[in-house]
């Protein structure tokens, strides 16, 4: 029977690399594995092919005290791991199988320890993909040979670890069904680790030395006391299940490595006893986690959020009243707004604004104080500003984004395409300008003084302000077109559709598309910066810098907002040509 | 009134629906059959202009769809297999959004009717995801008729009903019919549409193969007179068409 498992899992492997292969017949995706495979290359596989740049990992070149430090700090490390798996979970023992896998193997005659089986060579395709990743990115291919040592001690750990977590969950059912509440669980378990370590602390304080109140900021003294801890007395017995395990990993040669690993896979083979003799109904809870899976992984492939049935969504109260008649874009800021939720209702804008002046203004006025108080808090909210710009079109994504799954509704619906695009785009912009005007009026409030002490004046800053609550929606639409552009050009590359995408070439194509965004964000702003040098060269000149400031932003973002049109429009167009049932046969 | 001529639509070089003409008067409904893959739903879609055709001309109550699209889609709605509902907006909320992209000033008392007709009064403020699917349905239907649409395109609209829904929509299908609407519906079930619709038309590999009224369709197929129904059509017809072929 098991045989049929490792068919079953060995074709789905085979024919989701094929299909991958097959994709790459489209440019785009071929283009995007090549910057992918590329980028691969110059960060992890360099090092294999031409050799190791002298930064050695520093297993390599430690001492045996370090080493013995380092095994003691990631047996800790592990036990706080296995405790957790003790601790936190709370439901019934559940494998997580797919819906497909569900109604195909549990009504089939397979033993249950079959199905163990199973998802134990499945998790074996993570665990050896994670360990190959953990030994690129820790970067010990090419390294003195000792790649495969330190794949192998990975290999070990997280195998070890993916077994306990299991055999723990077996035991949490089994203790559920004979009346034990994980309540009264967790109690036991921390009222036996509190035990441990208050004895370990007792013995520590009798046997060594204490650090003196000098030895608390070196570092050398202190892992000195940590080791000595950590080694002796009932810290020794308690970690050394898990020293056993993290010693492979760190063994410096070859025969170390042989030397420790025997003690190391006993451990590992001992836990997968302990799992395939666990007679634990799984089944029930099994079949409720993958039902939640495929629910999660459809909210996420259809852009929406996924809520789990036992915290059931509320219905938001719309931001404004949406009259029958008027502009039709306005309704879909309605309803984006409504999707973002309470946190963007008008109500706590007043409210942010209203805090923004309260506790700026009386920090500002104090601008005769000394310190790092005032500086800092401007610096942070200059800096914020600048981030949001950035980080908010990838945070706020209430606009085609998530609509695209919608498109047949959406096109269907008597507007131009430019009008639906417009209406898309009006949420997240309206909601990052309120955020940025917010931080306006906290920054002008705020910064009155550079670190240097060298005061701002009032003046500057309320022109300056005034200079950037103009600018800024207009910016903010600017940066929230280019991601929206994309996901009408490129769906497949920005995971609209209901087909998930992944692998080497998406990686790429997203490099690519960060990369892209950035530049065209930058071409965008030229016009808008050069005439918003040009005209406060001259208007500075002729009326000051007061005026200045705010003069060059209204004219830098009337160009702005033409880009944004003439975006709008060809966005328009798209969309118009937009079929996404083609993007997906594709 | 619906009027298509040399409707082809082409997914690169795959022909997905071929030089279709055919026309639906107002009052009338007309049944778009065919086997899986037959080209009914990119028809439909076409249809309702949610994809361009490459070639070929469609009229909506006398407006041009590729040249007077928004004048054409104000007179249609296109109900589709599976409703399509925004999960953050109550089904009252859906009635005011839908009604300010139609520009229905007088909306809430149509909106508050359809929700009656519907037996929806007491769910205004429900979720999608609190509804069962038939509601679903009814609420995306609700949206739908929300600005008296005189072309009416329905994509298996049984799919997921009761026995008492299904009843319920046939009756509205045929009252909207007498209303005067022009009706496409699209349905592998085919006892449905000998009960609803006044014309059929079989489609199979993007072409048509059978088209007319009811009566016809069934004289045109039928060995021995008075014998036939719309499934032995069915089947004579595509599987002559495969013979043909």
């Amino acid at each position: 029977m098991i045989g049929a498992l490792i068919y079953l899992q060995l074709q789905s492997i085979k024919n989701r690399l094929r299909m991958r292969l097959r994709r790459l017949k489209r440019p785009k995706y071929l283009i995007g594995a090549a910057v992918g495979v590329a980028y691969f290359y110059f960060f992890f596989f360099r090092n294999l092919f031409v050799g190791r740049r002298p930064t050695a990992g520093a297993a390599d070149i430690a001492t045996p005290e370090t080493l013995l430090l380092f095994e003691l700090v990631g047996a800790l490390g592990l036990f706080l791991m296995v405790l957790a798996a003790w601790v936190f979970p709370h439901e019934r023992a559940a494998l997580l199988f797919s819906e497909a896998e569900i109604a195909f193997l549990f009504p089939a005659p397979v033993t249950r320890r079959t199905l163990i089986h199973f998802k134990l060579l499945r998790a074996q395709f993570a665990i050896l993909f994670t360990t190959f990743f953990l030994t690129l990115v820790s970067g010990r291919f090419g390294q003195r040979g000792n790649a495969w040592i330190h794949a192998a001690g990975w290999w070990l750990i997280l195998s070890t670890l993916s077994l306990h977590t299991l055999a723990a969950s077996f035991v949490r059912t089994r203790l559920l069904d004979l009346g034990v509440s994980n309540w009264r669980r967790r109690i036991i378990v921390l009222s036996v680790v509190a035990l441990l370590a208050a004895a370990a602390m007792r013995w520590a304080k009798s046997a060594i030395p204490a650090p003196a109140s000098s030895d608390l900021v070196d570092l050398a003294a202190l892992s000195d006391y940590l080791r000595h801890a950590l080694e002796s007395g009932p810290a020794l017995y308690t970690l050394l299940p898990f020293r056993l395990l993290a010693r492979p990993y760190l063994a410096p040669d070859a025969h170390a490595f042989l030397a420790a690993v025997i003690p190391a896979a006993a451990l590992m083979l001992l836990h997968y006893w302990w799992v395939i003799r666990a007679d634990v109904a799984f089944e029930e809870a099994s079949v409720d986690l993958s039902r939640r899976f495929a629910e999660r992984m459809a909210a996420a492939r259809s852009g929406n959020a996924w809520h789990p049935a036992s915290r059931a969504k509320k219905a938001k109260s719309p931001p404004f009243v949406l009259r029958p008649t008027g502009i039709s874009a306005v309704a879909f800021l309605w309803k984006n707004l409504i999707s973002a939720g309470h946190a963007f209702t008008l109500r706590t804008w007043i409210f942010l604004a209203f805090f923004a002046v309260c506790a700026g203004i009386p920090i500002g006025l104090s601008s005769s104080t000394e310190g790092w108080l005032l500086p800092a808090v401007g610096i942070m909210t200059v800096i914020l500003m600048a981030y949001s710009l950035f980080l908010g079109p990838a945070i706020l994504r209430q606009d085609l984004r998530q609509d695209l799954a919608n498109a047949d509704v959406l096109k269907m619906y008597p507007l131009r395409g430019w009008q639906v695009v417009l209406g898309e785009l009006l949420a997240p912009a309206a909601i990052l300008s309120g955020v940025q005007w917010c931080l306006v009026l906290l920054a002008t409030a705020t910064f009155s003084r550079f670190p240097e002490d060298n005061p701002i004046p009032l003046s500057t800053r309320l022109s300056l302000g005034a200079a950037v609550a103009i600018i800024a929606p207009m910016l903010n639409l600017v940066s929230l077109i280019i991601p929206n552009a994309s996901v009408l050009l490129f769906p497949a590359w920005i995971q609209t559709g209901r087909q998930h995408v992944g692998g080497i070439e998406v990686m790429g194509q997203r490099l690519i598309f960060m990369l892209g965004s950035v530049l065209v964000f930058g071409f965008a702003l030229l016009p808008a910066a050069g005439l918003f040098g040009l005209v406060y060269y001259f208007v500075r000149m002729l009326l000051g810098e007061l005026v200045a400031a705010p003069l060059s932003a209204a004219v830098a973002a009337t160009v702005l907002a033409g880009e944004a049109a003439l975006a709008i429009r060809w966005m328009g167009r798209l969309f118009e040509k937009f079929d996404l049932s083609a993007e997906s046969a594709g | 009134m619906i009027e298509v001529e040399g409707l082809t639509k082409l997914y690169d070089k795959f022909p997905a629906v071929s030089d279709l003409s055919f026309a639906v008067r107002p009052g009338e409904v007309l049944g778009l059959v065919g086997p899986n893959g037959a080209g009914k739903t990119t028809t439909l879609r076409c249809l309702s202009g949610i994809i361009p055709a490459t070639r070929g001309s469609v009229r909506i109550a006398g407006e041009d769809l590729a040249r007077n699209t928004i004048a054409a889609k104000r007179q249609l709605a296109f109900f589709a297999d599976e409703p399509r509902l925004f999960e953050y907006l109550t089904v009252w909320q859906h009635l005011v959004f839908t009604a300010r992209i139609y520009q229905i000033a007088q909306f809430e008392e149509i909106g508050r009717r359809l929700l009656a007709e519907l037996e929806m009064a007491d769910k205004v403020n429900l979720l999608p995801g609190e509804l069962s699917r038939g509601m679903k349905q009814k609420l995306a239907i609700a949206c739908g008729l929300l600005h008296a649409p005189k072309v009416i395109f329905f994509d298996e609209p049984l799919t997921g009903l009761d026995p008492l829904g299904i009843r319920r929509m046939k009756d509205s299908i045929l009252n909207r019919a007498k209303d005067g609407a022009a009706i496409i519906i699209s349905s592998h079930l085919l006892h449905l549409l000998e009960e609803v619709c006044s014309h059929v038309l079989i489609l199979k590999s993007g072409r048509k193969i059978l088209d007319g009224t009811m009566d016809e369709v069934l004289q045109k197929s039928s060995v021995h007179a008075g014998d036939a129904n719309l499934e032995e059509v069915f089947f004579r017809a595509t599987s002559d068409a495969k013979e043909n072929a």
